[in-house]
């Protein structure tokens, strides 16, 4: 598959959240705990996050961070066993982060291309998508039942690039001052720069 | 003293300048020579004294490197912090959020040491009563008042300072053994029903807990300034609600266009809880306890179902929860100490940390039909003037683990240190569980630029701006939202973010549900 852009992939993120709403299944994982392997990792993993998403890696990523979702993310993602070979991608390069989301997103390999998919849809979504569920659902989009996916956690419900993109907030939460569905909402900068 | 103190003051505020950057935001200085006379009327008066210790100081042996402010009986009398002073640099390495959380951690303890020093003057500890226990500032009607002595029957004008005492207690209304008025209680549901109405809590002998609110002068002057005690005065009042903040002084410094300030103390209002103390029966624990001998005012009709009435109860303090509005904090800071016998804790592996043989608010010797941990009591939740549960109900409350593994560690290590400082006392007894504040400096800026253009935040995305630990629960004030559940589970700012005054259409308070007290002028 050549020539996938990060742009048809936010255009399938989008799409694929109005079916992972209905199938969340919503789990009460505890924080992850950072590891020095983690640290690590962690630089390389937002950096190429950040050019799979097109998100600034500090907003990924705040040098102050309460929430810390980018651990449970990374966490996330190591469970899937193509990861290390995604990784290599980006420590073989670390200065060209959108080079590597390109190789990855373009990628020979289908478990690495898909894995990059599913990286993506974690940050927009806050669930994670198996990849070899999206490899199987490429050509022809799901019908119900949809196929079975996971909210990573309850910060993780909360903190979906999508609903900033969409200027909106998940359903049932939300940070903006009381009074805010009387006006019209923040610009989309205040959402995602 | 005063040269000395002085001498220090303008030795942290070079130091200061120098090491703090990026979120940084001391503003550590000596009150400035000449500074202006604060106008007539002025709501958050200029304070000699803010407190600006910091949590760390310079490395003497290591430039660049920074140590921990040794905690020594020095803080027990050097005052009540204005703001934060906070760093992101200190004690970790590269952990900007975990010397951060320190710095406000230690604010806190100094915050908590001010505010309960005695009134006369003294240092904390050195009280008359049991355990150098003391009448302390916040329970003097000089500094602080009873929310129920600000939002009076039909919407009527507070007084300051005037000790309001309802017909039904005159006959109880003597002096303490040291010769302190009691305090006066107003029982409002608010006062044992938890917020939300989420039920009452029970102690381990049947009694209510009681909650009440209180607030200090320049919290109480903006709201009677601006005509905010009854609902009509705030359906009058157009503006946003902006409370002062407290901020440290500033010196001029003309190179960066910095004028010269003094410090000012800002808003803040406290949330204390109480256990029942019986004289006879927990005499082997009043010395345990801060403790405050009150008169229970029952008024009855809507606010209880019985009274009107008037009771006499020594009460024991297990819960202490300060917002402080200052600079740098738009959202406020949030502050909350608790008792060390209220419960145990929840270990990470969910078991129960039984430590104690006895506990305000659990049963640790309760092997059979024991309630279900953190559950509300069975209705109805009403107390008449005995305050004890009806019934044999009594709360078995854990504290659940919701802090991250870091914050308690650092939280537990600097409890240990400041409460070695007051070994002996009273005050020994008490434990920060941790401090909320808003950990996005950008946001903050952001905030802050619209509240000094008189402008809503309707234009932010999270007003809150990211609060750090994003969860906090008092075990004596939030038992029943414990936990980590989005909206569900207690945040001091996502909560309180969402107070709003009286006026229709209703607008946001700024982080306070007081103004949610105001009553009509009509009835």
């Amino acid at each position: 598959m050549t020539g996938f852009t990060r742009r048809k992939m936010l255009t399938g993120a989008a799409a694929t959240a109005v079916g992972a709403v209905g199938s969340a299944n919503l789990t009460t994982q505890t924080a992850a705990q950072t590891t020095a392997a983690d640290d690590a990792d962690r630089a390389l993993f937002i950096a190429l996050s950040a050019a799979l998403t097109g998100i600034p890696k500090e907003r990924l990523s705040p040098a102050v961070d309460p929430v810390q979702i980018n651990t449970e993310y990374l966490k996330q993602a190591k469970t899937d066993p193509a990861f290390d070979g995604l990784m290599q991608i980006i420590r073989a390069d670390p200065s060209n982060p959108d080079a590597a989301a390109g190789k990855v997103l373009n990628n020979s390999d289908p478990n690495i291309m898909y894995l990059g998919r599913s990286i993506i849809l974690m940050w927009y979504l806050g669930a994670w998508y198996e990849p070899k569920t999206l490899q199987k659902f490429n050509s022809s989009p799901p019908r119900p039942p949809y196929p079975a996916d996971k909210v990573i956690s309850p910060a993780a419900y909360t903190q979906g690039w999508t609903w900033r993109v969409a200027q909106a907030h998940p359903m049932g939460y939300s940070e903006l001052l009381f009074g805010y569905w009387s006006k019209e909402p923040p610009a989309l900068d205040a959402f995602i720069k | 003293m005063r040269q000395g103190r002085s001498l220090k003051l303008a030795l942290i505020n070079i130091l200061g300048l120098i090491a703090l950057a990026g979120w940084s935001m001391p503003l550590l200085a000596q009150a400035p020579r000449g500074s202006p006379p604060a106008p007539a009327g002025d709501i958050n008066p200029p304070v000699a004294n803010c407190n600006v210790t910091p949590d760390t100081i310079p490395d003497p042996a290591q430039p660049g490197k920074r140590i921990a402010k040794p905690i020594t009986g020095e803080l027990l009398a050097s005052g009540q912090p204005c703001q934060q002073v906070v760093n992101t640099q200190g004690l970790l390495d590269g952990n900007p959020l975990g010397n951060l959380q320190r710095g406000f951690d230690f604010y806190s303890w100094l915050t908590f040491i001010a505010m309960n020093s005695p009134s006369d003057g003294k240092t904390i500890g050195q009280g008359p009563r049991p355990g150098g226990d003391a009448f302390t500032k916040w329970e003097d009607l000089a500094n602080f008042r009873p929310l129920g002595d600000v939002m009076l029957a039909k919407g009527t004008k507070p007084t300051w300072g005037t000790r309001i005492v309802p017909a039904e207690c005159k006959s109880l209304d003597s002096k303490s053994s040291d010769g302190r008025n009691k305090i006066i209680f107003h029982l409002g549901e608010e006062a044992f029903n938890q917020p939300f109405k989420t039920g009452p809590l029970i102690d381990q002998d049947g009694n209510f807990a009681l909650f009440d609110i209180l607030m200090n002068r320049p919290m109480y002057d903006f709201i009677v300034e601006n005509g905010l005690y009854s609902k009509e005065g705030q359906q009058k009042f157009k503006s946003p609600i902006r409370f002062p903040p407290g901020n440290n002084p500033v010196s001029e410094d003309a190179t960066k266009g910095i004028k010269a300030e003094p410090g000012r103390m800002g808003a803040i209002m406290l949330k204390v809880s109480y256990r029942i103390l019986d004289p006879e029966k927990n005499k082997d624990l009043i010395d345990k306890f801060h403790t405050s001998d009150a008169l229970i005012y029952f008024p009855g009709g809507r606010a209880t179902k019985t009274g009107p009435a008037c009771v006499e109860k020594k009460l024991g303090l297990v819960g202490f929860h300060v917002g402080h509005k200052t600079r740098g904090a738009p959202q406020w800071v949030w502050t909350s100490f608790e008792h060390v016998s209220n419960v145990p804790d929840a270990a990470a592996d969910g078991s129960i940390e039984k430590k104690l043989d006895r506990y305000n608010f659990f049963n640790p010797k309760c092997t059979s039909n024991c309630p279900a941990v953190n559950d509300t009591p069975p209705q109805p939740w009403d107390p008449d003037t005995s305050l004890t549960f009806k019934g044999p109900y009594r709360s078995q409350v854990v504290r659940t683990r919701m802090l991250p593994g870091p914050v308690i560690d650092e939280v537990a290590k600097l409890n240990a240190a400041f409460q070695g400082l007051v070994k002996g006392t009273v005050w020994e007894n008490y434990m920060l569980l941790t401090t909320q504040w808003p950990s996005s400096f950008n946001c903050v800026q952001e905030v802050q630029k619209l509240e000094n253009a008189g402008k809503d935040l309707m234009t932010v995305v999270d007003p809150t701006c990211a609060p750090a630990p994003t969860y906090l629960a008092n075990t004596t004030l939030e038992t029943y939202s414990q936990g980590k559940i989005p909206l569900a589970s207690s945040s001091c700012m996502a909560c309180h973010g969402n107070a709003t005054t009286q006026h229709v259409p209703a607008t946001a308070s700024d982080f306070t549900f007081i103004l949610e007290k105001a009553q009509s002028t009509r009835r």
